[in-house]
């Protein structure tokens, strides 16, 4: 990994001539100054709040001064800069809490542990000033207000950026592919760890296809910087996985190993190659692997309970059942997303005989289980299991039901979804979804509004009748609700005190976990962080 | 159905409108029906229907033989537990009444030989215990001090020291506990008539208020159990937890995380948190004026059930509404709460289940199975999923039996209590005669 810090660093596009050398080249002074006008001429664009004042000041410096003296001025001066933008953002509205907590979120997903998450940090950041750049000031700051009024306190530290609702504003260098992707990923339409892993690559490897080298530069040095700009829009519509993470991490090295002297279609050529060799391996055959081997823990007349919908339990119960086995399965359901739907619509379909219910029906599915079956989003360094929110409870109940038998808990993840970041409990790491998920939504009431016309019709009906003061109250309530005929939540951003959380994942302790099934074989939670560490050694 | 319930939609409240004019067998079998097709759903308002109907029934029956009337509760009451089974509460207040029947029954007897015993000494303001009293009679007696501090009754009956101390309270509450929360539903002044079914009467008028009080009386207890800052956890919309954390909301900052028990309830659960009520005519009027947390400046986070453990690790208690408790301790409650519980245990955070003493029931549960209610399973998979309605089995259980050894502490209307002491609650209020009446 080390390696691959560097090499990201120096390939990236360094010391331009102009203000951002300010922000952009720490350690680069070594390099020649004279650089491609392409990316220097983007940069400007992309920072337009860059105070002018830095430009003359670095201007005659750089000159002079020796290689360290200059990077020291540079951050020198980049800390000023900050705190002088800082200060300038809470005369405008209190809103000086923004730029430091998105960064540090988003370089926490993205870079995942490894050195080389600077990069995109730093692109992160600049992605967003230039969004922020972009939108009219006072609502801005008015939205943030409310924002921060209804982030739950103890989630204080994952609350970002709230998450791109539209394309608009997003760089010219972002590729539609990326765009489009984005916005899937945001709604969920492209969901699950290793679906966004995938996604993401086969949307880069679009880019790579799409991209040219500018003039002056090699292709392992600037295609770095062009992808960061599909990352960091990516990003900014949903934080990244751990498989995203890892994915980029892996590919950022290939980029970085290409050898400036071969010619860029051949570049490309092997780029393309080694992303479909990534997703084959790493994703494709490795769900096979692991589908096979977790199949065979299936047993004529088991009841395997499963959380939510993971495509890799789906392909192992699908796979149980094509080698003739005969068990059922018990899928929990979960508000806001109900994954388990799309999984039961499957099962079902495929012949298996599926019981589905929510997480109130836990303790019920969990009586007659004979084995658990868990998806994973990541396994980090722990042991622990990171996964949608709900499996802690379900890995629980398997654990500790009261008959005295436990149910043994088989989590079935790629080796992709290992990471070496620790968590001890869900709150330190986790992701936050809009809490508007959970204010129940209009498809739903319109199913139920077609009783409306009756109900109202019945509830004015008596109230001329009845003189009585008890039906009076009785009736009462019965008016006023068609007024507020939504959720009663729907306007919970407007009351005080109110505040609704949706987080997206949980951790499940190792000790609920008996076993992981990898395509490097099966192994205890413990065995994560040794596996994680060959698979990223290789 | 009554021809009054046409205009109202069937309820507790058309019901109890009902029973005024209503003839008392269409009465029974109107709250039978309410209870088959679960119109009547909450235990406090099962409660106040059967209470309310028994006193129908006994005022309507026109004898003065205590086993006749015995008979007739018990007949009644057979009938409204084999329509909801499930119910234990409707179980729990027939079993009240019989013991309100039976005590009265053995009172009049002894006020007889007593009076007899009386007149010849011609001084009853000896202080006396009653020799011949029946076997509990140290338990007993230690009620009758007590007794004298209750609120006097509005029946105007000569009470002197030889009357209360000659029918001493037969439910023996503990001592140190308050004694307007005694829930005996006994009266003190005894004509000696041989009319027992005013008194008995009476003492249902005293279930009745009593299951008006609970709450209020359950909340007394509130500023013991909650500091300022906790973060309290709770599901569902049960009014009890909510008077209890506005209790004390009035005193202290704290911040509630409720969990919304999507799907049975969580319509009533967004109403509560978010204090805009919507018309459930089961909640009685005067809770849906209540205001909510929110409006006493608490913070309260609304969260999907699934993020219970996520969050348990920064809880410092549970609070937990049920729908009835066990002799055992156990508890049935909402579906949903038996992982809520398990997850408290499981990061050492304590449980407290708040539940007046009516829904206390002596039943053992021997088979969990049959405590477990299925609700609606349109509820978990709308009909717009057709497809998937079809071809899988679809579960909506509405209550989760809770093991005792989950909870660490109850809160009734006569204090706290740990689980494995709710059996003498049981002994207390019930008799063991009715227990299969």
């Amino acid at each position: 990994m080390a390696n691959s810090v560097d090499s990201a660093q120096t390939s990236s596009p360094s010391v331009p001539t102009s203000a951002p050398a300010t922000q952009q080249s720490t350690d680069m002074s070594s390099q020649p100054p004279s650089q491609p006008s392409s990316t220097g001429a983007s940069k400007p664009a992309k920072q337009p709040k860059q105070p002018k004042a830095n430009a003359p000041a670095a201007g005659p410096g750089e000159e002079k001064l020796t290689g360290a003296e200059l990077k020291k001025k540079a951050k020198a001066e980049k800390v000023a800069r900050r705190a002088r933008e800082k200060a300038e953002r809470e005369t405008t509205g209190g809103a000086g809490a923004g730029p430091a907590n998105p960064t540090s979120a988003k370089k926490g997903v993205a870079g995942a542990g490894a050195g080389g998450k600077d990069v995109p940090g730093q692109q992160a950041q600049k992605g967003q000033k230039h969004r922020r750049g972009s939108n009219s000031q006072p609502s801005a700051t008015e939205q943030k207000k409310k924002q921060e009024d209804k982030s739950v306190a103890v989630f204080g530290h994952l609350y970002g950026q709230p998450r791109r609702t539209t394309i608009a504003g997003a760089g010219k260098e972002v590729h539609p592919a990326v765009l489009a992707l984005g916005l899937q990923m945001r709604d969920y339409v492209v969901c699950g760890s290793s679906a966004r892993c995938v996604a993401t690559l086969l949307a880069f490897k679009r880019v790579i296809e799409a991209y040219t080298t500018p003039l002056g530069t090699s292709l392992s040095r600037h295609l770095t910087t062009h992808l960061s700009h599909q990352i960091t829009y990516l990003s900014t519509c949903r934080p990244l996985s751990i498989t995203q993470g890892n994915a980029i991490r892996a590919l950022k090295l290939a980029i970085a190993s290409i050898d400036p002297s071969v010619p860029e279609a051949s570049a490309k050529a092997t780029l393309s190659d080694f992303i479909d060799s990534f997703i084959r391996e790493k994703i494709t055959v490795a769900d096979q692997v692991i589908a096979a081997s977790a199949a065979q823990k299936v047993q004529d007349g088991d009841v395997i309970v499963t959380f939510a919908g993971s495509s890799i339990v789906k392909q192992t119960l699908l796979t149980a059942y094509k080698q003739g086995k005969k068990f059922r399965v018990s899928i929990i359901d979960s508000r806001p997303l109900f994954e388990g739907k799309n999984l039961a619509r499957t099962l079902a379909n495929a012949g298996l005989e599926v019981q589905y219910s929510l997480v109130n029906g836990i303790s019920h599915a969990i009586k007659d289980a004979t084995k658990v079956f868990l998806g994973a989003h990541a396994m980090t360094s722990n042991g622990r299991l990171y996964s949608r929110v709900g499996t802690a409870l379900v890995a629980m109940s398997a654990k500790e039901r009261a008959g005295g038998v436990e149910v043994p808990v088989i989590v079935c993840c790629e080796t992709v979804k290992f990471t070496d970041r620790v968590a001890l409990d869900s709150i330190v790491v986790n992701e936050i979804a809009d809490a508007d998920e959970l204010v129940p939504s209009e498809p739903q009431q319109q199913v139920t509004g077609l009783f409306d016309p009756v109900a109202a019709a019945a509830a004015a009906q008596p109230d001329p009748k009845k003189g009585n003061s008890k039906t009076a109250a009785a009736s009462a309530p019965a008016d006023t609700t068609p007024a507020p005929d939504a959720s009663p939540l729907s306007n919970w951003k407007d009351t005080a005190n109110l505040q609704l959380l949706n987080i997206m994942y949980d951790v499940t302790p190792a000790e609920y976990v008996d076993m992981v099934v990898t395509e490097m074989g099966s192994l205890p939670p413990s065995a994560v962080p040794i596996v994680h560490r060959m698979s990223t050694n290789l | 159905m009554p021809s009054t319930s046409v205009a109202l939609t069937p309820g507790l409240a058309s019901f109890l409108k009902s029973l005024k004019t209503n003839p008392i067998d269409t009465s029974i079998d109107n709250l039978i029906s309410l209870l088959k097709r679960r119109q009547i759903r909450h235990s406090r308002s099962c409660a106040t229907a059967t209470a309310y109907l028994l006193l129908r029934v006994i005022s309507a029956c026109r004898t003065t033989d205590a086993a006749k009337l015995i008979e007739r509760v018990q007949s009644v009451g057979r009938r409204l537990v084999a329509a909801q089974p499930r119910e234990m509460v409707v179980g729990n207040i027939v079993r009240r009444v019989l013991g309100l029947i039976r005590d009265e029954a053995e009172d009049d007897r002894e006020a007889d030989f007593n009076l007899s015993e009386a007149g010849s000494e011609s001084q009853p303001q000896t202080p006396r215990v009653p020799d011949d009293h029946s076997d509990s009679l140290s338990g007993r007696f230690e009620g009758s001090d007590r007794s004298s501090s209750r609120p006097p009754l509005s029946q105007p009956a000569p009470i002197t020291m030889f009357s209360l101390l000659s029918h001493p309270e037969p439910e023996a509450s503990l001592p140190g506990t308050p004694a307007s929360a005694s829930p005996s539903g006994k009266m003190l002044g005894h004509t000696p008539s041989k009319d027992i079914r005013a008194e008995v009467l009476e003492g249902v008028n005293e279930i009745i208020d009593e299951l008006g009080q609970v709450d209020d009386q359950i909340a007394a207890y509130a500023l013991d159990h909650i500091h300022s800052n906790e973060i309290i956890l709770t599901h569902t919309s049960s009014t009890t937890v909510q008077k209890f954390l506005l209790k004390a909301a009035a005193k202290r900052k704290f911040t509630v995380i409720h969990a919304e028990s999507y799907p049975n309830n969580h319509e009533a659960t967004h109403a509560t948190v978010s204090g805009n009520s919507t018309g459930d005519d089961e909640i009685l009027s005067t809770e849906s004026f209540q205001k909510p947390l929110i409006a006493l400046g608490i913070t309260v986070i609304l969260i999907p059930d699934s993020a219970v453990f996520a969050l348990m690790s920064r809880v410092n208690k549970v609070i937990l509404g049920t729908h009835s408790v066990l002799a055992n301790g156990g508890l049935v409650a909402s579906a949903g709460t038996r992982v809520i519980a398990r997850a408290a245990k499981v990061h050492q955070t304590p449980v407290v289940v708040v539940s007046g003493v009516y829904k206390l029931s002596p039943v053992y549960p021997f088979d969990f199975d049959s405590l477990i209610e299925y609700g609606d399973a349109g509820k978990v998979i709308g009909y717009e999923d057709g497809d998937l309605v079809d071809q899988i089995d679809v579960q909506n259980p509405l209550y989760d039996y809770v093991p005792a050894e989950l909870i660490d502490l109850y809160i009734t209307n006569l204090g706290g209590h740990a689980p494995s002491y709710l059996y003498r609650i049981v002994s207390d209020h019930y008799r063991k005669e009715d227990i299969n009446f």
